[in-house]
């Protein structure tokens, strides 16, 4: 049971425009560049704005969002603007506008600046921004910027303008009806009731499948009974306003309306039916609270004072009743807690989305006499605020627990660096590669010697070596045989096998040279990258030390901010929560003072009533 | 004398359907008014927002830092361009013969794909050389039929961060669902 008075609040958030979303999804779709982006669109696309922006800024931060920039800027700040970050949202899009933006990114960053500015009440400005758009927006946003230009211009009292704006209104989206309501109630308010009407009538009558558009039906209808009663055209009045269901949100103020029109019609009789339907539903809203003085009154009317007297006091006992019954609710939100209530009474309590909006009224004990209340757009900023608070809270809770996870990942690393440390040092201590390059050192320089003084013999190779070797034992052995004709013929045939062989090694000198230099440089470039190995060991041992050491710091530094952030959340929602206590016993008190006000309506008119009789009495 | 008392509302009719009037149309006459201190609150919220939306960057990007390297780090992402011919349901990817997620989507997750959304579908390591993906994607094909197919990549991960995409689009020519494989450079 949701009460009638919330309804004329709820309708004029429509006409406002306050219970659209901040971020209108671009219907048009885009050639994805940057992996990245597309994830953080697949979030968006979720309306989880929160889980989107937390990637969107990773992703930058990362530096894998470099095609998509632009629009990465835009995006945050549309999102930013969703979790109510008006200020930074109105940052970023001046920021984007102030740098070399295509004039598309432009057109939207204005759209936003101008949604900042309505939502903020600087009016003005979301005109001069709305101005400044040069083209028409893609998607979705278009029809949003049509129907925020009426808005702007209703709330600036600029009525004409706001019908003139909505009048060219070509468009068949799902914003079409509520731009027809919208012109409608400009019009009624410009003083073209005619026009107005006309178009309430239209979307009054249009067939509605959904609950959103059969609720819109309703609100046109409503609206359209009460602009024709206010031109005394009870009939038709009246026909409006039977159309409004008997099950809807808006079922209360359309028969108190009717009631009202048909008594406009002089049918104070058929004034009774809806008015006594109205006077057994549940006393928490005003329409019904009023039913109780117009029954009465219609049956002061029907001239049946009796039954009129009988209902006047009927009327004042309840709303005595219903008084002391405000007392204990205003009791129950001063001792705490009434937030909670509400939100566990939420049909969407469990929904972690961050983008809320409290879309039914819970009939809980806190929030019994707040339907006023809790459709109001301060209000439900202010719980979405609350909401988010606690969400804050639990985000932070896991975040604990996932950092001491993070601990205990950090602790292992660094055992298994532990446990691999000997044996590294082990495979270290046995890899003496300045040996090898001493080694190595020698054999260049042997080889730069052989060079220079061309020392064939010493780069002979197998038989070559051996026979070398052989002849110059040869050459020993005849050189120590006393001289004569034999030792000359032995000198002489030695001195023709060293030229034969000479020759023959002088033949390959060349190539083997060239071979064992390029084996030297093999060994070079072997022993380079042996010393880098090394080198990367030693560096992956000292990394894995920073690396510990600097994923520990960090986990330092993300515990003390969340230590840091916590009691903040805490003291925010202990103030929200008594701004919102103020606001409802506010609202509270003012309930009081309606009913007082009607119980004294009563009691006037009970003695009205008194006084008749007792003239007629009188001879 | 009394009757001067009464109120007008109960006098006139054209009072009191002025009265609701104006409740209807400006909204209520009782609505309570700015709370004190409610713009500070908001402005405090805010603040701590954007300080929790900071934290929450950081945390996000510790923990794929300290989990997945950038070394051994490979993601694969899922999108869908256009998609007439096929409706998602659900998709399993294996590594090396091993299963590493099986996906079961939502129909606001195919919303968001179909609008250009895309999902990071898995993100793990793997060590640098050659490694087997196979993705098996489940659904509703043409005529309503069950959709069963597979597609297999042979990637040859090296030390940087490795970026998969499969991608399901649409064959015209012979009005069948098509899956590709990108490697993201």
């Amino acid at each position: 049971m949701r009460a009638t008075a919330a309804t004329a609040l709820a309708m004029c958030c429509v006409a406002l425009g306050q219970a659209q979303p901040a971020v209108a999804k671009d219907a048009s779709r885009r050639e994805i560049r940057d992996l990245h982006y597309g994830d953080v669109l697949f979030q968006f696309y979720q309306d989880d704005y929160f889980d989107a922006i937390v990637r969107l800024e990773a992703a930058r931060d990362f530096g894998r969002l470099p095609n998509h920039a632009a629009e990465a800027e835009l995006l945050a700040g549309g999102m930013y603007l969703s979790l109510g970050l008006h200020q930074e949202a109105d940052l970023i899009f001046n920021r984007l506008l102030a740098g070399s933006v295509d004039r598309a990114v432009a057109d939207r960053a204005f759209f936003y600046l101008a949604r900042i500015g309505y939502q903020r009440g600087h009016y003005e400005q979301a005109v001069r921004n709305l101005a400044r758009i040069g083209a028409p927006l893609p998607g979705e946003l278009e029809p949003e910027r049509r129907l925020l230009e009426s808005n702007v211009l209703m709330a600036l009292g600029r009525y004409a303008d706001a019908a003139a704006s909505l009048r060219a209104w070509d468009d068949e989206s799902s914003w079409a009806a509520y731009a027809r309501f919208n012109l409608g109630v400009a019009l009624v308010r410009s003083g073209d009731a005619a026009q107005g009407r006309m178009l309430l009538e239209s979307v009054g009558n249009t067939p509605a499948v959904s609950e959103e558009q059969r609720s819109l039906k309703d609100r046109a209808n409503l609206a359209l009974g009460y602009a024709l009663l206010q031109e005394r055209s009870g009939e038709a009045a009246a026909a409006a306003l039977s159309r409004v269901r008997l099950d809807g949100p808006f079922t209360n103020r359309a028969l108190l309306g009717l009631g009202w029109a048909e008594t406009d019609a002089q049918r104070p009789e058929r004034a009774l039916v809806p008015w006594l339907a109205l006077r057994d539903r549940p006393l928490l809203d005003s329409a019904v609270q009023e039913s109780l003085l117009a029954v009465p009154y219609a049956y002061s009317r029907l001239a049946s004072n009796g039954q009129a007297a009988q209902h006047y006091r009927q009327a004042v006992q309840s709303y005595v009743r219903e008084s002391g019954r405000i007392d204990e609710s205003i009791a129950a939100i001063q001792r705490g807690g009434f937030l909670d209530a509400i939100l566990a009474a939420s049909p969407r309590g469990d929904d972690v989305g961050w983008f809320w909006q409290l879309k039914q009224v819970p009939d809980a004990p806190h929030t019994r006499y707040l339907y006023h209340l809790l459709a109001s757009h301060e209000f439900q900023e202010g719980l979405k605020n609350y909401r988010d608070l606690r969400i804050m809270q639990v985000n932070l809770d896991r975040w604990r627990d996932s950092l001491d996870s993070f601990d205990d990942m950090i602790a292992a690393r660094e055992r298994a660096r532990a446990a691999r440390e000997p044996r590294k040092a082990n495979m270290l201590a046995h890899t003496d590669v300045e040996a090898y390059a001493q080694r190595h050192a020698a054999l260049a320089a042997r080889t730069t010697a052989i060079e220079g003084s061309r020392d064939v013999a010493a780069l002979a190779a197998g038989d070559q070596s051996r026979q070398w070797r052989s002849l110059q034992e040869i050459e020993r052995r005849v050189a120590a045989i006393p001289a004569g004709p034999q030792r000359d013929a032995l000198v002489e045939r030695t001195r023709m096998l060293r030229g034969a062989l000479l020759w023959e090694m002088d033949a390959q000198y060349k190539r083997r040279l060239q071979v064992l230099k390029h084996e030297l440089s093999d060994v070079e470039s072997q022993l380079a990258e042996a010393r880098g190995r090394v080198g990367l060991v030693h560096e992956a041992s000292a990394q894995a030390q920073l690396d510990t050491s600097g994923f520990a710091a960090r986990i330092a530094e993300m515990r003390s901010r969340i230590a840091r952030i916590g009691p903040g959340i805490d003291a925010a929602t202990r103030a929200q929560e008594s701004v919102l206590a103020t606001l409802a016993v506010g609202e509270l008190s003012a309930q009081k003072k309606r009913l007082a006000s009607y119980a004294t309506q009563a009691q006037f008119a009970l003695a009205s009533i008194y006084d008749g009789a007792a003239a007629r009495a009188t001879p | 004398m009394i009757r001067r008392l009464i109120p007008a509302a109960l006098r006139s009719i054209n009072l009191v359907i002025a009265l609701l009037i104006l409740a209807i149309w400006a909204g209520i006459a009782l609505a309570a008014e700015t709370a004190p201190g409610a713009d500070s609150v908001d402005l405090d919220v805010q603040t701590l927002k954007k300080e929790l939306v900071g934290l929450n960057k950081d945390l996000f990007k510790l923990e794929e830092e300290l989990l997945y390297p950038a070394s051994t780090q490979v993601a694969v992402f899922l999108s869908v361009d256009v998609g007439t011919f096929f409706a998602l349901d659900s998709v399993t990817l294996k590594v090396d013969d091993k299963e590493v997620t099986n996906y079961l989507y939502t129909d606001r997750e195919v919303q968001a794909l179909h609008r250009g959304g895309v999902q990071r579908l898995f993100l793990g390591n793997l060590k640098a050389g050659e490694h087997e993906l196979i993705a098996l994607f489940t659904g509703k094909g043409p005529h309503e039929r069950d959709y069963r197919r597979g597609t297999t990549l042979r990637i040859d991960k090296g030390v940087g961060a490795s970026y998969i995409e499969l991608k399901i689009s649409d064959r015209v020519a012979s009005l069948q669902p098509e899956f590709v494989v990108k490697v993201w450079e």
